[in-house]
């Protein structure tokens, strides 16, 4: 069993080390961004890219190879911008984090400072909104499945199953667009933002609602759908009849063996759940301005800002393969049937 | 009687025969008549009626008498922008004009119109002499400066190279009640004086923190992450730095509140020449004295230390050593050593790669005495003096000086905060925010940055802190949506969180009339750019040999000839209906190139738009025949007609038939996808409509719009400056107290426009490719804008920097620890007027990283005494005995002697040059 684990937890740190080269070596191959503006401006940008050394210059054009730029200055004077060998970048990035664990600063998101740190610092802000939502998505999304499925074909169940179809259907921005609009600006019951640090706590603490209804809905229909159909398959099944002859009450039989057969998949979704607590919502921390981990990714892209990019890359990869790993194990414990690296 | 009335009978009968059998058959009616014979131009109707084909005249959409009359026009046009020079030449120009309008108006078609039009624009044009020698107009006054940019003006337009302006970026704002402002009328290039001069009378109820229910609350939709403007590269930072930065010199709105004064806020007085002025009224070198009463502000975590700390002298040195070093990588720095003229600090480059390998933040090991900025006391005054890399007059003195980012900074200050890295942002770890690394000395001082809000505190030991900047503090809200939801920022207006927004263009009708509504004044002219280049010159500009950009075969663009025909664009500017697309977005309709901020005469605020050169130089696209704006849709089909009769006559398109037309398809670059509702559509629409009327061709040509937003702006912009598009939206901006200067931005010359140009149309190098003429002379575009800014070497109209105008060989002898016997040639061009030429100065120079360099025969005591012979034929020869000990003095490297700066006067104008470097070796 520790053999396979360790095995899995490699194979998943190759993986990881393999998609991170590919992403440096492909986001490298992008073509440069040329910078706009009078000659002094482009001079001083490139100065910065030569320092960086993502380019470098020549007095005079270089066979074979296309310039990223050409600032002619106002004396007539030429100078050659080209970038510089991808792997000659890669190997420097490579060099850095291995010999001195220096995955660089920031240059544009939050000049100078370390990219780990902004990360660190975005990822609890997301975590914090993304664990409450769990935390209320989860008992509500079961209770309304098992409702349904108790209630399978009657008014109730078509009530839930409708509102579900409804919700689950609703794109996020059109669903905080409206709840903005309801709960903050047509009727001030809400904060219009992401309470500040200096608001008081009452402020904070409504500041959790939008993002956490929003965040929450799509789970809870989510769980709802899962569980009703889950339990109406296990309540269908002939070892819950045979359970009911035997003598068990209706109660009996769905808390004894229904409920825990039809938990034996949704537990795994549950789990990988937790692991997108990780990830923000990109439109939810853009429209309630959260400064969460949702928008840095593309932020990062965006501004060209690769530091925080390549790190970005190289949590979610790692987290997303060692979760895999996890969730795999996790079917063990959950269903004692279910034996890993186990040998023929 | 009785026969009258049969003859009557039989008359009335035969007409009403004769009318029945006429309605019943259909009557060919030929229409494609030429003007001039009367018989059919088309070679495809059988219809006897047209049996008698026109031979010699060609088919015309619009008249052929109209032709004439507008080439008639424009010739006036063009005799009336030459203007008088003299008796002789105008009376040629004359005659060259009438007989110009007598060949037009002989001309049968439209070929000959034009030949006629061209052959006596040409004429008229060979009459007016070239402009030849060093030309400089640099020091002229603010209304020749406008004279010459409204004749450079009309060049443009007529070239098609100032773009088809849309709107100005002005509009309505609105601000909170609770706001007074400083002037309720917009003040241009200064605004309401919302923060320096407006009071706050109320507590703004949905602010939480009670201290800051007074502070003016605004919004922007990023958090810059630093206000570190010196390595700043957007508006974003430089807004943020704005707060909590201080400058030499700011402005305030004056007694009358309908402008602005210029006040000394560092300084103590305004700027003084140093050693006088020229007599242009100009100089390089100025100085100015500095307060000694300053004090820094903070609040954050070095306070004791820092927070009240009076500015001591050499602070005023450390931001230019900061900058200039290039060990610390500061994006200002980098600019400002690449500047040229006025722009440039003397020497600043110099140092900027001599700092390649420095130590970080401020390297004292680095020579810094030959940057031409240094700190001094004179009878117990301190004073701070600077030497320009041109010379200017005292107004631009006190303009290229007064940029907050020469703030002083004590070293004491870059040093606690953990080095120059962190000045002004937050530390590697995030453990000290900007509020720790930042001192102020100016208006505000930080309180505090989150990521969600950036806070401003007033600033009690500013200067003005007593009389101006009442507002106690200014709350930035971060309010990311506002990136991509225009209506984010107003939403929160309305919802009482801040006291100011723009009014979103759904608002506009409603809220126009507002008591709280405001109306701004641009600040920027969002334009459609043209690729007006004909095929020819698009080869010669970016073909496989391009002088500006090489294009592989395979990537050429598809220039098509009607962009590079002047009617055609006349006609698309005409069915621009701006001040419906610029109602329809709230914003202010403008055909102007500039927004209302460019300032002609900024001594006096005056907006360059208001001037008659202006104005004439406009009334091409804005005249009687259209609206204020420039339009007018017939005007706009007549043009279009005018343009599809001379590319046909020229041979370069050919019409198609109703059934299947000639389709012109214009491709639009913009910056978004989302500009295709808001900005595209309806120029399509207004473009499409004039075009593609029944009327113009009768539906042989059709014009479509294609929208095209690449991935990036990059990319946009990068399709603008390499010529592949035809249209292009956008625009740039520059400095609004120089619109002259700024006008470089249309050159086609990479050396004249910094590379940073959008429209194309004609070589603006050439003096051939259009008529400007100013002061009697005939110029280049390029060369009469250079000459508006700087001093050129103009030949035969065109700037050539081929042309020596002084030089004197380098040597390099041995130099054995005695004297120095030396004898430099210094040649001079008389053939351009070169006169007056004197030995300036002797710079004695050497050493690496311990670099020195003084001056021989300047200063109070001069080393040595130099004697200078001009022959009077262009030759002037400098001898001087360098001293043994001197050449002692200069540290070991492996570049030191002696530069030679040499001064002298060229058509009239002032110059010094370095002329020769005199380098010597010692040996032991």
């Amino acid at each position: 069993m520790w053999k396979y684990v360790l095995k899995r937890v490699l194979l998943a740190l190759l993986t990881a080390f393999i998609i991170l080269s590919l992403t440096f070596v492909l986001i490298k191959l992008l073509p440069v961004k040329k910078h706009m503006g009078r000659a002094p401006e482009r001079a001083a940008y490139y100065s910065e890219q030569i320092r960086l050394g993502y380019i470098y210059s020549k007095d005079a054009p270089e066979e074979g190879s296309d310039p990223v730029d050409i600032v002619v200055f106002d004396d007539g004077t030429r100078i050659y911008y080209y970038q510089m060998p991808v792997l000659s970048q890669y190997f420097s990035w490579i060099e850095n984090i291995v010999l001195h664990w220096d995955w660089g600063v920031s240059k544009t998101i939050e000049p100078n400072v370390k990219a780990t740190v902004i990360i660190g610092g975005r990822l609890l802000t997301s975590m914090k909104i993304n664990i409450i939502s769990v935390i209320v998505s989860v008992p509500i999304g079961i209770a309304l499945g098992i409702w349904a499925a108790l209630k399978k074909n009657t008014m109730v169940d078509h009530i839930i199953s409708t509102a579900v179809m409804v919700l689950i259907s609703l794109p996020g921005f059109v669903l905080i667009t409206f709840l903005l609009l309801l709960l903050c600006y047509n009727t001030p019951l809400l904060p219009t933002q992401w309470p500040q640090p200096t608001d008081p706590t009452s402020q904070k603490v409504l500041g959790y609602i939008i993002p956490v209804t929003c965040l929450s809905l799509g789970s809870i229909c989510g769980y709802c759908r899962f569980v009703r159909a889950e339990l109406c398959d296990v309540l269908a099944s002939d070892y819950l009849l045979l359970a009911r002859t035997k003598g068990l009450t209706k109660r009996q039989a769905v808390m004894r063996h229904a409920l825990r057969n039809a938990m034996v998949p949704i537990f795994p979704s549950i789990l990988a759940e937790f692991i997108g607590i990780m990830g923000g919502s990109m439109v939810l921390e853009k429209l309630y301005g959260i400064t969460g981990i949702g928008s840095l990714f593309v932020d990062a892209i965006g501004s060209e800002d690769y530091n925080i990019l390549f790190v970005d890359m190289a949590i979610f990869t790692t987290i997303g393969l060692l979760a895999g790993v996890l969730l795999d194990l996790s079917y063990g414990f959950i269903d004692p049937r279910i034996r890993m690296g186990a040998k023929k | 009687m009785k026969k009258t009335k049969k003859l009557l009978v039989v008359l009335v009968a035969l007409v009403m025969v004769l009318t029945v059998v006429l309605s019943a058959c259909k009557v060919h009616v030929c229409g494609h008549k030429c003007p001039i014979c009367g018989d059919c131009t088309d070679p495809e109707c059988k219809d006897p009626v047209c049996a008698d084909k026109c031979e010699g005249h060609d088919a015309t959409y619009l008249p052929i008498a109209d032709h004439r009359a507008y080439a008639k026009a424009e010739l006036e046009s063009v005799k009336t922008n030459i203007g008088s020079i003299s008796t002789a030449i105008d009376a040629k120009v004359q005659a060259a004009y009438e007989a110009g309008i007598a060949a037009i108006g002989a001309a049968s078609t439209v070929k000959d119109v034009q030949k006629a039009f061209s052959d006596a624009k040409n004429a008229m044009a060979n009459e007016i002499p070239l402009a030849n020698g060093v030309k400089s107009f640099k020091a002229a006054s603010y209304d020749v400066k406008a004279q010459i940019l409204g004749k450079l003006e009309q060049y443009a337009v007529n070239n098609g190279i100032t773009g088809i302006t849309l709107f100005e970026n002005g509009g309505y704002v609105m601000y909170n009640d609770r706001i007074t402002l400083g002037t309720e009328n917009y003040i241009l290039g200064y605004g309401f004086g919302v923060l320096s001069e407006g009071r706050i009378t109320k507590d703004l109820d949905s602010e939480q923190t009670t201290a800051w229910k007074r502070y003016y609350h605004t919004y922007n939709p990023v958090n810059p992450g630093t206000a570190n403007y010196l390595d700043g590269d957007d508006s974003t930072v430089s807004d943020f730095y704005g707060y909590i930065a201080g400058s030499y010199y700011t402005n305030f709105m004056n007694a009358e509140k309908d402008g602005y004064d210029w006040v000394p806020e560092l300084a103590l007085r305004d700027p003084e020449p140093v050693g006088g002025l020229s007599e242009s009224g100009q100089s390089a070198k100025w100085r100015f004295e500095i307060r000694t009463d300053l004090k820094y502000s903070t609040l954050g975590k070095h306070k004791d230390q820092f927070d009240g700390l009076t500015v001591q002298p050499e602070d005023f040195l450390t931001p230019y050593k900061l900058m200039f070093n290039q060990a610390n990588g500061l994006f200002r720095g980098g600019e400002s050593v690449n500047q040229s003229g006025a722009q440039y600090i003397v020497g600043s480059k110099e140092y900027y790669e001599a700092t390649k390998d420095a130590q970080k933040g401020v390297d004292e090991t680095v020579d810094f005495s030959k940057v031409g900025v240094k700190v001094y006391e004179e009878n117990g005054k301190w004073y701070f003096e600077y030497q320009l890399g041109e010379a200017v007059t005292a107004f631009y003195a006190r303009y290229y000086i007064a940029s907050n980012l020469y703030q002083p900074i004590p070293v004491s200050f870059i040093n606690a905060i953990g080095g120059i890295d962190n000045y002004l942002g937050f530390n590697e770890n995030k453990s000290d925010t900007p509020v720790d690394n930042s001192l102020s000395l100016g208006a505000y001082v930080l309180e505090r940055w989150d990521d969600g809000q950036v806070v401003y505190k007033k600033n009690p030991n500013y200067v003005y802190a007593s009389s101006k900047y009442q507002i106690e503090g200014v709350h930035i809200n971060i309010l990311p949506a506002a990136s991509t939801d225009r209506l984010a920022g107003f939403r929160e207006f309305e919802a009482g969180k801040i006291d100011s927004s723009g009014i979103p263009q759904e608002k506009v009708a409603e809220l126009a009339n507002d008591p709280r509504t405001r109306t701004t004044m641009g600040d920027f002219c969002f334009k459609l750019n043209v690729n007006a280049l004909s095929a020819e010159t698009w080869e010669y500009m970016f073909g496989t040999n391009g002088v500006i950009k090489q294009t592989p075969k395979d990537q050429y663009w598809n220039v098509k000839p009607l962009m590079n025909n002047q009617h055609f664009l006349q006609g698309l500017s005409f069915a621009t209906n701006r001040k419906e697309f610029a109602e329809s977005k709230g914003s202010i309709a403008s055909a102007n190139f500039f927004s209302s901020n460019y300032l002609s005469n900024p001594e006096l605020g005056t907006s360059y738009n208001t001037t008659e050169a202006h104005k004439n130089a406009l009334s091409g696209i804005v005249n009687e025949d259209t609206d204020e704006y420039g339009y007018s849709v017939e005007l706009a089909r007549d043009y279009f007609r005018m343009a599809l009769d001379e590319v046909e006559a020229a041979g370069l398109m050919t019409p198609g038939t109703k059934e299947k037309p000639t389709v012109i398809e214009l491709t639009c670059v913009f910056y978004y996808a989302s500009f295709e509702e808001t900005m595209f559509k309806p120029v399509k629409q207004y473009w499409e409509d004039a075009f593609n009327h029944d009327s113009v061709s009768g539906g042989k040509y059709k014009l479509e719009l294609k929208f095209l937003a690449p991935s990036t702006t990059d990319m946009a912009y990068d399709m603008m400056m390499e010529g592949q598009f035809d249209i292009g939206f956008g625009g740039i901006t520059g400095n609004p107290m120089d619109p002259l200067d700024f006008f470089d931005t249309l050159s086609s010359t990479p050396s004249v426009s910094s590379g940073w140009t959008l429209n194309w149309g004609c070589d603006t190098a050439n003096a051939n490719s259009d008529i400007i003429v100013y002061n009697g002379e005939r110029w280049s575009f390029d060369a009469l804008q250079q000459a508006g800014t700087t001093t050129v070497v103009v030949k035969d109209g065109n700037i050539d920097g081929s042309v020596v105008l002084i030089d004197a060989a380098d040597q390099t002898v041995t130099a054995s620890g005695e004297d120095l016997n030396v004898t430099l040639v210094v040649e001079y061009n008389k053939e351009f007027g070169v006169g007056n030429v004197e030995l300036s100065d002797l710079v004695l120079f050497g050493g690496t990283d311990d670099y020195k360099a003084w001056s021989l025969i300047g200063g109070e005591t001069p080393i040595l005494t130099a004697t200078v012979s001009d022959d009077g034929n262009g030759k002037l020869t400098v001898t001087f005995t360098l001293p043994a000990a001197e050449i002692a003095k200069v540290p070991e490297s492996d570049n030191q002697g002696v530069d030679v700066y040499v001064s002298f006067v060229a058509g009239g104008i002032e110059c010094e040059e370095l002329v020769s470097f005199y380098i010597f070796e010692k040996t032991e």
